[in-house]
């Protein structure tokens, strides 16, 4: 097998792309953030490493959650979100493990702990996971989310979004973030979406529309591409 | 394709996952590192335990619904990964990856074998488990690495347990604790907040 030399492998993210903690007005993350500095250390290869073949412990399914198994369509505007899981480098990364979940049309989540007075939908559990294909893509088909108010003081409403979980080909590669909608005012206000200072970053999580021309009447469509930390670590097609 | 400036691209930023993470998510076994799928057979390399513990908060509150991801060497030290110079000839029944999910009191576990120490650069790692955790009020995952009192002398020489002040390094030893389901159980806690002293030691690359 050829080595890769795990040294310089990936870049120290820059100023203002990760989220900047904690959050005013988002109690949990005082509670939950750790007090002290994390200690850096450099990349090795157990961090450059993962799961070979995880899909076989994540079962991927086909990404539709608009319809159920048994042909029953949820309620909302259906949408198609699909886009390419790439490396720093711009190169696609085959056979990552992509999962999403999100609210319904009503902004209400089909979870035990979501118990906002806001309309269940039976026919929409909200929640998928796929396999990105040999140059990187994925889909899923889904109806669009709803606003949903975080019940804090200064309460605020979190704009439609849709929570993406990504786990590439390294350990340091795991991605866990959410997508955001274009032109949606309460972008402005989300104190989540904010938290990453950098405008630039910010509009990396959110979506291209696309247009009817290419997306069709079917369903609106959004494309997400997503980019993982990591360059060397995509094996060389 | 070489690297190209032009071509590049900037990471997505983080993003907490909520307290809505789905429970379907997990299925049996997800937090079992010795098989690939709750039907497939399991390594038959290494030597079996139990990692348990729970998550606390601030307060020491315990915390449900906090997600652990662990990845490890297999027993001899090899990581089935091009990355690895041995990684082909790494366990191919060992996932070496799992995932477990605390309960409404904070606790989790995974099954594992124990992880083999290896060489890289000149410098011995000694064996360690990589924990990832996430979950609502962690706008980014927290990763740490845990070692095995056992291996006192290797533990010594490691260089990543060697970033963290001498008096600070136990923290970072699961503990010794009796057999569940007959193989040897090991514990470890973790606090994501608290007094600088008690709070679990994390690590970034
Ligand atoms: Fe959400």
């Amino acid at each position: 097998m050829r080595n890769i030399h795990t040294t310089r492998l990936y870049d120290p993210w820059p100023d203002g792309v990760e989220p900047s903690v904690p959050i005013e007005g988002y109690t949990n993350t005082w509670l939950f953030t750790p007090s002290q500095p994390a200690i850096r250390k450099p990349v090795t290869r157990t961090e450059t490493t993962g799961p070979a073949e995880l899909w076989r412990k994540l079962i991927c399914g086909d990404g539709n959650l608009a319809v159920t198994s048994t042909g029953k369509w949820a309620q909302g505007l259906y949408m198609r979100v699909f886009g390419q899981i790439l490396d720093e480098d711009s190169r696609p990364i085959p056979n990552a493990v992509v999962e999403l979940w999100q609210a319904n049309a009503a902004g209400r989540y089909a979870h035990t702990l979501d118990n906002r007075r806001a309309p269940l939908d039976p026919n929409f559990l909200g929640n998928g996971r796929v396999r990105s294909d040999e140059n990187g893509w994925y889909e899923f088909h889904t109806i669009k989310p709803g606003a949903y108010p975080v019940p804090v003081k200064d309460a605020w409403w979190r704009p439609a979004h849709i929570h993406f979980s990504v786990l590439g080909p390294g350990t340091l590669s795991r991605l866990v973030t959410q997508m955001y909608f274009p032109g949606d005012p309460m972008n402005d206000w989300d104190r989540i979406l904010n938290s990453v200072g950098d405008a630039a970053a910010r509009n990396r999580l959110i979506a291209t529309q696309q247009h009817p021309r290419d997306a069709g009447t079917e369903a609106l469509g959004y494309r997400f591409d997503i980019v993982l930390r990591g360059r060397n670590a995509t094996p060389e097609a | 394709m070489t690297y190209n400036p032009e071509n590049r691209r900037f990471p997505l930023s983080q993003h907490t996952i909520g307290p809505f993470f789905p429970p379907g998510f997990f299925q049996p076994g997800d937090n079992d590192l010795t098989r690939y799928s709750a039907d497939a057979t399991p390594t038959e390399q290494g030597e079996v335990f139990i990692l348990h513990g729970n998550v606390c908060k601030e307060g020491r509150l315990p915390v449900p619904n906090m997600i652990l991801e662990m990845w490890q060497a297999d027993a001899n030290g090899r990581f089935r990964s091009e990355c690895d110079p041995e990684g082909d000839q790494a366990d191919p029944d060992f996932i070496a990856w799992g995932r477990s999910w605390t309960t409404m009191e904070g606790d989790y576990s995974f099954r594992s074998v124990l992880p083999g120490s290896y060489e890289e650069d000149g410098q011995r790692r000694a064996p360690h488990l990589n924990v990832l955790l996430m979950g609502i009020g962690l706008m980014k995952p927290v990763t740490t690495t845990l070692y095995f009192p056992q291996f006192a002398e290797l533990n010594a020489k490691d260089p990543i347990l060697n970033l963290v002040p001498e008096h600070q390094r136990d923290r970072l030893l699961v503990q010794p604790d009796g057999e569940v389901d007959g193989v040897p159980a090991y514990r470890f806690d973790i606090l994501t907040r608290g007094p600088a002293d008690e709070e679990t030691i994390f690590f970034e690359t």
